[in-house]
């Protein structure tokens, strides 16, 4: 397969990733999870009637395994195409976290929804969004031919940029923690705010200097607007949780809490990307290099 | 051996003839009940075919006068001895995409048959946190399941997933006293010993109240008032 191919199907394969997030997110959000007693069938067929909560839940499982068969080529791609030996890795990883996630979703089923395996079902999902989607670049023509500028100060604003990731992967666990067992809200409203503030700092840094302005910093004003808008989704899924508590969860609640979901894998996805786009296309100075800090194309 | 034999008899006679202490009673509502909420059937078209309006939240439902109907009222307190399950089931139906009983008790280790009068298909989801839960699909009009549970508990949620409007609610007990209020929110707890009980009454909604009574040998009449929210 061409480079270009692969990077544009791996691209795809991120796409469709990202809808099933929001699929499994419906089935959360609509209290569907258990409207489909058996798996991997679906009362015993493979196409069931499509009422009610069926509706959500067998989409959803038609979309994972839509995207479990496109992991797998994915990962034959990769393992062909590939020169590098661990994009060969990721490619075998990807595969791997997809089967592991088909197996926490039947476990969900079969063990009616123990908070622990639907905890560990949400943030896999979220981290094989971002796997697939490091692919994606990793693929892509920037980075394999993207050129690579002297910045004064890459070492701190990849820093920054990891340490948001590694909040953004915090978050991801205190959201599923929050979303099945209805504990941990103050640890949400905690690393909210510090990513968001995190995020103003990326932001910030990436504007100041001519090596990121032109390529970091719309993808660090992006991730600011994806934030912004991820806070007045947590509020209003909060309203809608917390405060009018439905019998029945209303439209406005499942829109709200699955988009706020939904969001929450592309923020850390995003942060993720820029931070690998951060160590790709900025080179150390000198005397930055000799710290602990990787200089450029270490990933290359 | 004459005299002992009609000794027995005359004891057995007496216990023929004494009356089953009943506990009766009513429960009413103080206060406006809530205006009932209309939920949208059109998710499945079989449900929709039965309620085309939508179907109206059969969580609080009250007559004319307050009275309280679904309350489950049981002896919480005071009953001794052990008391087998009893042979015939409980019949919990889903017809008409609803459940019927919305509120029942049922003793441990008693068949409950749980039966699918629908042409479209449920889930059954029992919610116990002191017996097995479980999570049954009823694909098929007409099938029927049958599950028990072990452990006492009020209440014990039951929920259909594929139609999010469709709950009802078990009292488990380990023993046979207790009983749910009617249209007529009238109640009627049969064979109670004489003794000092306390009774419980729970709605889904209203949440519980209890009352000290002791029963004797007459009839015994009590109400339940629960304050509308």
């Amino acid at each position: 397969m061409k480079p270009t191919l692969l990077h544009r199907y791996a691209t795809f394969v991120t796409a469709m990733t990202g809808i099933l997030i929001f699929a499994g997110g419906l089935v959360t959000s609509t209290n569907s999870g258990l409207s489909v007693p058996d798996w991997p069938l679906s009362y015993g067929t493979a196409f069931p009637p499509m009422i009610g909560g069926i509706r959500f839940e067998h989409t959803h499982r038609l979309i994972a395994g839509t995207v479990g068969v496109l992991t797998l080529v994915l990962a034959i791609a990769v393992w062909r195409a590939e020169s590098r030996r661990w994009m060969k890795g990721l490619g075998l990883a990807a595969l791997l976290a997809v089967v592991a996630q088909a197996v926490l979703g039947g476990l969900t089923v079969i063990y009616l929804l123990p908070a622990w395996i639907s905890v560990t079902h949400a943030c896999l999902a979220q981290t094989f969004f971002s796997l697939v989607a490091s692919i994606a670049l990793f693929t892509s023509n920037e980075w394999r031919e993207g050129r690579v500028e002297p910045c004064e100060y890459a070492g701190s604003l990849r820093r920054l940029l990891i340490t948001t990731t590694a909040f953004a992967w915090l978050q991801l666990v205190a959201g599923a923690i929050v979303r099945h067992t209805g504990r941990g809200l103050r640890w949400h409203f905690a690393l909210a705010f510090l990513i968001a503030l995190h995020i103003l700092f990326i932001v910030l840094k990436s504007a100041r200097d001519k090596s990121t302005r032109e390529r970091l910093f719309p993808h660090a004003v992006l991730l600011g607007g994806l934030v912004t808008t991820q806070i007045f989704l947590g509020f209003g899924s909060f309203i809608f949780t917390r405060m009018l508590k439905a019998e029945i969860p209303t439209t406005g609640e499942v829109l709200f809490t699955t988009a706020h979901q939904t969001l929450g894998a592309m923020i850390l996805a995003g942060t993720a990307l820029l931070a690998l786009r951060s160590y790709r296309l900025l080179a150390a100075p000198p005397s930055a290099s000799r710290s602990a800090v990787p200089a450029r194309g270490s990933l290359v | 051996m004459k005299t002992r034999f009609l000794l027995v008899l005359t004891l057995g006679l007496f216990a023929l003839s004494s009356p089953a202490h009943a506990l009766t009673g009513s429960v009413k509502l103080d206060g406006a009940a809530p205006a009932p909420e209309t939920i949208s059937a059109d998710a499945d078209p079989t449900c929709k075919a039965v309620h085309p309006d939508g179907i109206t939240n059969d969580q609080v439902i009250v007559g004319a006068n307050g009275e309280l109907k679904n309350v489950f009222v049981y002896v919480k307190e005071g009953v001794t001895g052990k008391f087998e399950a009893p042979k015939e089931s409980v019949v919990f139906d889903q017809k008409g995409c609803q459940y019927s009983p919305k509120v029942f008790g049922i003793q441990t280790g008693q068949t409950l048959e749980i039966v699918n009068s629908d042409s479209t298909l449920h889930n059954v989801h029992a919610l116990p946190k002191n017996s097995k839960e479980f999570n049954l699909g009823m694909p098929v009009q007409n099938m029927k399941l049958k599950k028990k549970f072990d452990k006492p508990e009020v209440m014990v949620k039951i929920k259909c997933e594929v139609h999010p409007w469709m709950g009802a609610w078990a009292g488990v007990l380990d023993h046979p006293f207790f009983a749910v209020s009617g249209d007529d929110g009238k109640f009627d707890i049969k064979n109670l010993p004489p003794g000092q009980y306390v009774i419980e009454a729970w709605h889904e909604k209203y949440g519980t109240q209890t009352q000290n009574v002791t029963v004797t040998d007459q009839p015994q009449d009590i109400t339940f008032t629960f304050k509308a929210a």
